[in-house]
Parts: structure tokens; C-alpha cells; sequence
């Protein structure tokens, strides 16, 4: 094929000696990392062909710890440099970029001005103080985020912080840290946002999301939105105290950890770690005694694992701490210890099931419930204290009308 | 007289403003603010220790596993619990892993961009280049190719994160033909910290916001084919500082060496010291706890310090310890007079002191100068003390520590501290593997009791970390943390004296104050 009909992206890829057939293998990586099955491979590789100028895109820091950004370096589908020099022109990215001062702050205003821009968003909105826990050369946080997000074509949340306030957002939220889609509704920007959960969030998921924008949406919200199978979850932001719907891709919150765990087998055997850094640790049992999240929260980590798929949590040994969920550290915190909470995917939101908090060897039970896995019926949970049908805590709360 | 500003800080972690008044072309007065507020201590209150572990790593993305470290530690001090020797071992290699990783992405990706310019290298003569990578024994690598993806790149026309920065500036004073080879560093740099977070993500789940050192030691087992993926890995990232972060450390250090008469500071060294040996004793850490003022050495304690806020956004108490802090913030209008930061002014003893790199090279060195043996006998190991010498030979000033308290001294540090910490991992994986082998490892202890006050002192990369905790009953009664950057951007204090960093920067020549690079240079080489 001649090298005039390939567009830009293309074009640079063969620059950099990338063979067709490492070109269909990373379209065919694409594919899956967008749930779909690998015959898409050729579509995508068309439409990369077809590509012309790198797509402009702001990445802006709210109230964040960097950590998202962090975790986007770790990617190699494609790697960062690919990033950044043939796939987005990111002409604002506080971590990497090279100006600062006001000629970063240019960069913000040229982009705006000129449209047609995708905004990527990590880190809490910082509300506290008036707004003023975060100030950038003199502007509230928010309003640098109102501003980018109301001339954006679409907004990506990245990260815990960036969906719904993340650990900022959690009691007694000194800071008045709120997610991006809360803060949006607030001033009535209703550019459409989808949610990355995880802190930090997965690279490979931000990275699907830019493919499924520039080659499968073909730079059409409304396609992308029409294109992208998106689940709804509604929760409620007790700083605003208002209702809040939030989109994620249904691919990366569409099951729990738990559905997808490898230690599934052991948990199904009755084979569990109750000690930390023990023999049942080596042999990769299941965590569920000391605390794993894993019932309750709604993400693929299993699947795209995390620094390149070389491991991810469970697999490191330590128990799920539920960072996908929605208000993550106070529904999930004590960490080790009972559930305080359930967390139902889909349109229910997040609901509070009647049974939160049966026990077995101080960690709770609940999502069996859930999964209507009858566990504690065939004996299979063993050697935990009975389960009670709710603890003192939860009957407390329930009463307050849950978590919300 | 003319205030210059740079706000945002970019290529940093947080968020981060540096106000500089500049005379005839010097700095004569500065102000650095921290000017992000999230309320992690409170947040923390009536909460489980364990909790504390996961939520105070939140704080740093980018060092989060020392935050994880401190936090543990000071629920271990609190609760008298004294980790397993398998437990010490796993622990180093992790802070080791993130040490590395977070040296090589600071010089490559936030500093470098200060000295090298990506646009200039497009002039380079890929021949010349060759010859220059040979003549500075640095890594060889495929110059051509990456000056044909950086034309294409500048070719398309948008400049992506490289836009609208001064590349013009007379600071960007190389030769093309080495800021090709720093470019291309550059980029494989992103992959090398990238394996080395594998390493992270083998031991804790993944990077950032690792998962396993739990209170009582880590939650990670390590097995034989697990200890070969992390010991293949750290000599793959070892490779690549010997041979690239080093040599091209000197290599550009001949082009700056004016950055060796400014950027120095308030000459106050403070290093709680990090990587534990079997004693858990903090004064014989590898890299050991003390204090240093005009390069002679003290001891120092968690009891030293304290938190001014006269200049913070904090209406709560001032001169308190952080076993006593209070965190009550209240913004009014930032006013380099009045109050202009969310950073509390910490101080030991007293005085404003700089964290990080430097100082814990600088007081390793005092202690070597002392005649300790920092490594325990460890063979094969570059010291801090044969680092620095070496280097100080190699650019003409033997016997000179003192040039060490400079910008370029402060970036030195950092590469160096590198090559320490890569030579030290390699004894501990082996020290694993005997651990191992001999059968009797253990790696988690449990706590005996539920009530306690303690500290954990250690440190991230970019400087001193320590976590003070009171737990009653199994509960969180108090939290209190004086994280690295906290040191260095420190504001002025009650009695109005400078921070570390506005220290640095007063002196410092500005050849242009609409482009302030020098302020730039100085700014990053803290790794704020």
C-alpha cells in the first residue's frame, strides 16, 4: 500500500519503523482493550489511516496527588512517548509539559479559543474556602475547570478524585473535594463526561477511551456517546446535597473483581489467608477473610491488571480496598475488617442490600448474598463466628437512610 | 521593583507558585506556596490504623510508598511492634524500586527540559553524535531514528507538551548533538521508570498507591520465581543509570557550571534516614538519620520539629509539634506580607531545613567522613562518600564538598543517590534469597495491643517524610504529617525567616525576568 494513502498517525508510525504487522497487532490490542473482538482489528487500523492532525487536549489537575498522571507514564499500548507526540497534542499538562507560568497558561487560553478539544480531568474539585483550596496563579481550581469544560467536546474523569471527590470527598471533607460531573451540574456545563474509577485510574482505560473517541467515534460526541456502551450509576453528593448521575464505560465496570479474581477457585474451596504475609499467602488463597473488597466493587482489574499487566493487588497478596467504588473510603474503610456497605452496579446505583454486614471471622459476608452463592448454606465459609443479619453499625446507619 | 511569578509550577508534583523580586538581575527576595489544601489529617480522625497506611500514600503519587512506609512505621512505634527480618528486606526493595524510578523520571522528564532542548537537538549531525556519546562513555542508541520521529513530529506542527515554552532562551546553551542523546534518554527513560514500577507493581499490586506494607511488616511473599522478575528488573533500570543518568549527568555539567555559585539555600541538612538494617536503628539506617549545619554533623529527633503558620492559611496553633498539630484552615487574600501558603513553615530546631537527596548524601558522607561503614560490609557497593569524591575529581574540584550546597550540587545529589540505591537493591534481592532459601522467613507481625503514640520518620525520594499517630482504642485520636515538599517550599516562619527554597532562589542571577529559567532550575532541582 502506498505510503500516501495513510494518514498522519500512520505516517509517523512507519517513521518510527513500526512494521504493518506491529501496526495491526497494536489495533488488534486496541480492540480488545475496547471489549471488542480482535476482527475489529482492521476497522480501527482503517480508521487510524484515515487520521490526519493530533487530536488537542488539555489534561488539568484539580485537587489530585498526581497519581493518575503517574499511572498513565506506566502505559505501554501504546507508550507515552506515542502519546504525546502522535496521538494528542497535550498542550497543557501540568507534569510533563515544558512551559510554566504564563506560558503554560497560554497554552489553556490558545486551546480553548481554538476548540474542538478533549479535556481530561484528575484530581477533586476543590470547593472549600470558597473555592479557594486550589488557586492557580491567582483563578479557583473550579473555575479553570468550568471554563476548559464548557468549550470541551467531551470530558474524561480520571481517577477516584475526579468521579466523585475520592478520599478528599470523605467525612468530615474538610477540603470540599466533589467530582467533576457533581461540580458540572452545579454550573450547568453539560458537556458530556465519562468516569474512570480507581485511584489511581488505569492507563489502558484512558487510552481506550482516546481510541474509541478518535477511530470509532470518528470525533462526534454524540456518536461516541451513541458508540460507547456506557452504564449509568447514581449516587448522592452530601456536600451539594444533590443527586448525581455519573457514565462509565460498562467494559471496565460491568463486573465485580471478585466475578474475575483468579483466586476465585479458592474462595469457591473454602481456602482463605487469615495472616498476612503466611503460607497461605504463597499458595495464593483467597483474601476474603482479611478484608478483600472484591464482592462489593465493580471493576475489571483483573483483567487489564496494573504497570503493564505484570500484577495487580490481589495478586501482590493484599486484599481489594474497593478504591473503584463510589465515596471508596468511607464505604469500604476499615479496610481489613466487615463491609460497611454494598455497592450495586447499573442503573440501581449504589443501594445498601438488607443483609450488609453477616460476619465470618470478622470480615462480613455480604456480597454472597448478592451473588446468590448460598456459601454460608454449604458449609463451604467454615470456620467464621455465625453470621448475624446486621451489625450494630449498619442497623445504625440504615436508619440514617444508608450510605448515600 | 519588578516581581516576577511562575504559576503554575509544571513539571512537578502538586501544585506549586514561586514568586521572585528581581534587582539587576538577581533575585533579592522570594516566596514559594503550596497553594492546594485537601485535609488529610482530619479526614484520618476515629479512623483505623490500617486505614491511615492507605489513605496517607493519597497524598503523593509520586512517592506514595514512602507516605506508606512513614504511616506504618508509626503505627509500629505506636503499637511496639517490631517488623520481621523478611519483612525489612521486601520493604527496602519496594522504596528502593520507587527511588529509582522516581530519580530517573525526575531528571528525564521534569528537570532535563530546564537544560535540553528537544527543538535544538532537530540541528544535531547524527554522526557527531555518535562520536559524542562514545567521547562521554554514554549510551549508544538509535540517534537517527529519533531525530527523523522529532522532525516529524515538529514537521505536523503541533508542539503537544513541548508548546510555547522559551527554547530560545541564551540557558539553552548545548550542543545539538547532546541534546540529542539527553532527548533520546529522554525516551527511553519513560520505559526504564516504567520497569522499574514494574518491580513496584511485582511486591504491592501496582504503582501508584501500593497495596502490601501493611503495618506489621508486608502483606507480599516472596517466591523464587517472583525474587528473578524484580532482580532481572533492577539490573535492566541499573544498566540504565550507569550508563545513561550518570555519564550524561557530567556531560551537561560542564555546559552550567555557574549553577555551582548559587541556588545553594539555607545550608541546614535534615535526613530521617531510609533503608532499614536488621537493628531497625534509625542513626544506622543505609542511609542514616541526622542533621548537619555548614557541612558538620548532628543528631536529630522527631521531638525537633515544629509548624509555624504566621504566613500559612491555618487559624489553628503555631510553634507546635506534629504529635500535637492543628490543621483549622481559613484562606484570606494571598499576600506575600500577610499569609501566602497552605505549607506550614516546619523547622528543626528551630531553623528552616532542606530534605532530600542532598542532604541525605551530604549527611551519609559525614558519617563516612566519621568512619562509619554505611553499607554494614556490604561488597560491590559505590557509597555515597565514593560517589561524590569521584565526582568532584571528574569536574575539577577534589576535595570540595562545600560546592556540593549549589543548583548543580542539588542535581548531582540526586543522580548519585541513584547509583547507591541501585548497587544496594542488588544485596538485598540476594540477602532475600538466602532468607528464603534458609526457610525461616517471616514477613508479618501482629500488634498485641490497640492503644499507643508513635512516629514514623523515613524518607521519599524528594525528601523527609514522618507520620506522627495517637491510636486509642484501635481508633485514630490524632494524625499528624510533615511530608517532603513541606520542608523545602516551606514559607517564611514566625519570625519571618525564609524557607529553604526562597532561600535558594534569593541570589540567584535572572538573565530575563519575562522567562525566569534560573527560577525554573532552581524550583525543580528541590523535586517539589
Amino acid at each position: 500500500m502506498a505510503q500516501e494513502a495513510h494518514g498522519a498517525i500512520y505516517d509517523l508510525l512507519a517513521v518510527r519503523g513500526v512494521s504493518r504487522r506491529d501496526f495491526m497487532k497494536y489495533c488488534g490490542y486496541v480492540a480488545a482493550t475496547l471489549g471488542l473482538s480482535e476482527a475489529a482489528a482492521p476497522q480501527i487500523a482503517a480508521a487510524v489511516e484515515k487520521g490526519a492532525k493530533l487530536k488537542p487536549a488539555l489534561w488539568l489537575n484539580g485537587g489530585s496527588c498526581t497519581g493518575c498522571t503517574e499511572s498513565m507514564a506506566q502505559v505501554d499500548t501504546p507508550d507515552v512517548a506515542t502519546i504525546v507526540l502522535e496521538l494528542l497534542s497535550l498542550n497543557y499538562f501540568e507534569t510533563i509539559m515544558a512551559a510554566a507560568g504564563k506560558q503554560a497558561e497560554k497554552n489553556i487560553a490558545d486551546t480553548i479559543a481554538a476548540g474542538n478539544y478533549l479535556l481530561i480531568y484528575e484530581g477533586a474539585v476543590m470547593m472549600g474556602e470558597d473555592g479557594n483550596t486550589l488557586l492557580v496563579n491567582g483563578h479557583k481550581g473550579k473555575d479553570i475547570l468550568e471554563e476548559a469544560a464548557a468549550g470541551a467536546q467531551a470530558i474524561l474523569a480520571v481517577g477516584a478524585c475526579a468521579v466523585d471527590g475520592g478520599w478528599i470527598y470523605a467525612h468530615p471533607n474538610p477540603a470540599g473535594g466533589i467530582g467533576v460531573q457533581s461540580f458540572l451540574d452545579s454550573v450547568k456545563v453539560a458537556t458530556p463526561v465519562v468516569n474512570l474509577p480507581c485511584c489511581p485510574t488505569s492507563p489502558e482505560w484512558v487510552v481506550a477511551m482516546v481510541v474509541q473517541w478518535l477511530l470509532v467515534a470518528g470525533d462526534d460526541p454524540a456518536v461516541f456517546l451513541e458508540k460507547t456502551a456506557l452504564l449509568e450509576k447514581k449516587y448522592h453528593d452530601t456536600y451539594r446535597d444533590a443527586d448525581v448521575s455519573l457514565l462509565y464505560p460498562e467494559y471496565i465496570v460491568g463486573s465485580t473483581i471478585h466475578d474475575n479474581c483468579p483466586r476465585r477457585g479458592h474462595f469457591e474451596n473454602g481456602e482463605f489467608v487469615t495472616e498476612f504475609g503466611s503460607e497461605e499467602e504463597a499458595k495464593g488463597y483467597c483474601l476474603y477473610k482479611v478484608g478483600c473488597k472484591g464482592p462489593q466493587t465493580y471493576t475489571q482489574c483483573p483483567v487489564t491488571r496494573w504497570n503493564r499487566s505484570v500484577s495487580w493487588c490481589v495478586n501482590s497478596g493484599a486484599p481489594c480496598i474497593g478504591c473503584g467504588g463510589l465515596n471508596w473510603v468511607d464505604n469500604n474503610a476499615p479496610f481489613f475488617k466487615r463491609l460497611s456497605s454494598m455497592q450495586m452496579g447499573g442503573s440501581l446505583g449504589n443501594v445498601q442490600p438488607g443483609s450488609v454486614g453477616a460476619v465470618v471471622g470478622g470480615v462480613a459476608a455480604a456480597a454472597l448474598v448478592a451473588h446468590g452463592l448460598g456459601m454460608k448454606a454449604t458449609g463451604r465459609i467454615g470456620d467464621g463466628p455465625p453470621m448475624e443479619e446486621m451489625k450494630a453499625y449498619d442497623r445504625k446507619r440504615m436508619a440514617k437512610g444508608g450510605d448515600k | 521593583m519588578a516581581r516576577t511569578v511562575i504559576d503554575p509550577v509544571t513539571r512537578i508534583e502538586g501544585h506549586l507558585r514561586v514568586e521572585v523580586e528581581v534587582k539587576d538581575g538577581k533575585v533579592v527576595d522570594a516566596w514559594s506556596s503550596g497553594t492546594l489544601y485537601r485535609g488529610m489529617e482530619t479526614v484520618l480522625l476515629d479512623r483505623s490504623p490500617e486505614d491511615a497506611f492507605y489513605v496517607t500514600q493519597r497524598i503523593c503519587g509520586v512517592c506514595p510508598i514512602s507516605h506508606s512506609h512513614a504511616s506504618a512505621q508509626a503505627t509500629e512505634n505506636a503499637l511496639g511492634i517490631t517488623i520481621p527480618e523478611g519483612g525489612r528486606l521486601v520493604r527496602n526493595l519496594l522504596e528502593a524500586a520507587q527511588f529509582l524510578h522516581s530519580h530517573i523520571l525526575w531528571f528525564y522528564q521534569l528537570a532535563a527540559l530546564d537544560y535540553v532542548s528537544p527543538i535544538n537537538a532537530l540541528n544535531a549531525d547524527i554522526a557527531d553524535t555518535y562520536a559524542l556519546a562514545q567521547a562521554a562513555g554514554t549510551r549508544v542508541a538509535d540517534f537517527g531514528a529519533v531525530a527523523n520521529r522529532l522532525k516529524a513530529f515538529a514537521e505536523n506542527g503541533q508542539m503537544s507538551i513541548f508548546s510555547n515554552h522559551y527554547w530560545d532562551h541564551p540557558g539553552y546553551a548545548l550542543p545539538p548533538e547532546l541534546d540529542l542523546i539527553a532527548t533520546t534518554h529522554y525516551l527511553e527513560a519513560l520505559e526504564v521508570q516504567a520497569v522499574a514500577n514494574e518491580i513496584v507493581a511485582i511486591i504491592a499490586g501496582k504503582f501508584s498507591h501500593p497495596m502490601t506494607s501493611v503495618p506489621g511488616g508486608t502483606a507480599f511473599v516472596p517466591t523464587a520465581d517472583k525474587l528473578d522478575d524484580i532482580l532481572f528488573r533492577f539490573l535492566k533500570v541499573k544498566e540504565f543509570v550507569d550508563t545513561a543518568l550518570i555519564p550524561d549527568t557530567l556531560a551537561i555539567a560542564p555546559f552550567i557550571l555557574d549553577a555551582t555559585t548559587y541556588g545553594g539555600g539555607c545550608g541546614n541538612f535534615i535526613s530521617w534516614g531510609v533503608f532499614e538494617k536488621s537493628d531497625l536503628v534509625p542513626e544506622n539506617r543505609y542511609m542514616p538519620r541526622g542533621f548537619a549545619q555548614g557541612l558538620k554533623a548532628e543528631g536529630i529527633s522527631p521531638d525537633d520539629v515544629t509548624e509555624d503558620v504566621k504566613h500559612s492559611w491555618y487559624s489553628s496553633g503555631t510553634g507546635l509539634n506534629p504529635s500535637k498539630s492543628e490543621t483549622q484552615v481559613k484562606y484570606e487574600e494571598y499576600s506575600t506580607e500577610g499569609k501566602y501558603s497552605y505549607g506550614k513553615a516546619v523547622r528543626a530546631k528551630g531553623l528552616p531545613a532542606e530534605s532530600g537527596p542532598l542532604s541525605r548524601m551530604i549527611v551519609t558522607y559525614l558519617a563516612e567522613a566519621a568512619g562509619t561503614d554505611v553499607t554494614g560490609g556490604a561488597a560491590d557497593v559505590r557509597t555515597p562518600k565514593m560517589l561524590i569524591d569521584s565526582t568532584l575529581e571528574a569536574l575539577g574540584v577534589a576535595g570540595k564538598p562545600e560546592v556540593l550546597v549549589s543548583l548543580l550540587g542539588r542535581v548531582a545529589a540526586r543522580n548519585l543517590e541513584a547509583a547507591y540505591v541501585a548497587d544496594l537493591a542488588l544485596v538485598w534481592v540476594n540477602e532475600l534469597v538466602a532468607a528464603l532459601a534458609g526457610g525461616e522467613a517471616k514477613f508479618w507481625q501482629a500488634a498485641e495491643k490497640d492503644t499507643g503514640a508513635g512516629v514514623g520518620a523515613w524518607e521519599a525520594p524528594r525528601g523527609s517524610v514522618a507520620h506522627w499517630i495517637d491510636i486509642k482504642s484501635g481508633k485514630i485520636a490524632h494524625y499528624g504529617i510533615v511530608a517532603p515538599t513541606t520542608w523545602d517550599i516551606a514559607p517564611r516562619d514566625d519570625n519571618d525567616v525564609p524557607g529553604p527554597m526562597e532561600q535558594a532562589l534569593i541570589g540567584a542571577p535572572i538573565a530575563d525576568p519575562e522567562r525566569p529559567l534560573e527560577a525554573l532550575r532552581i524550583a525543580h532541582s528541590f523535586d517539589p
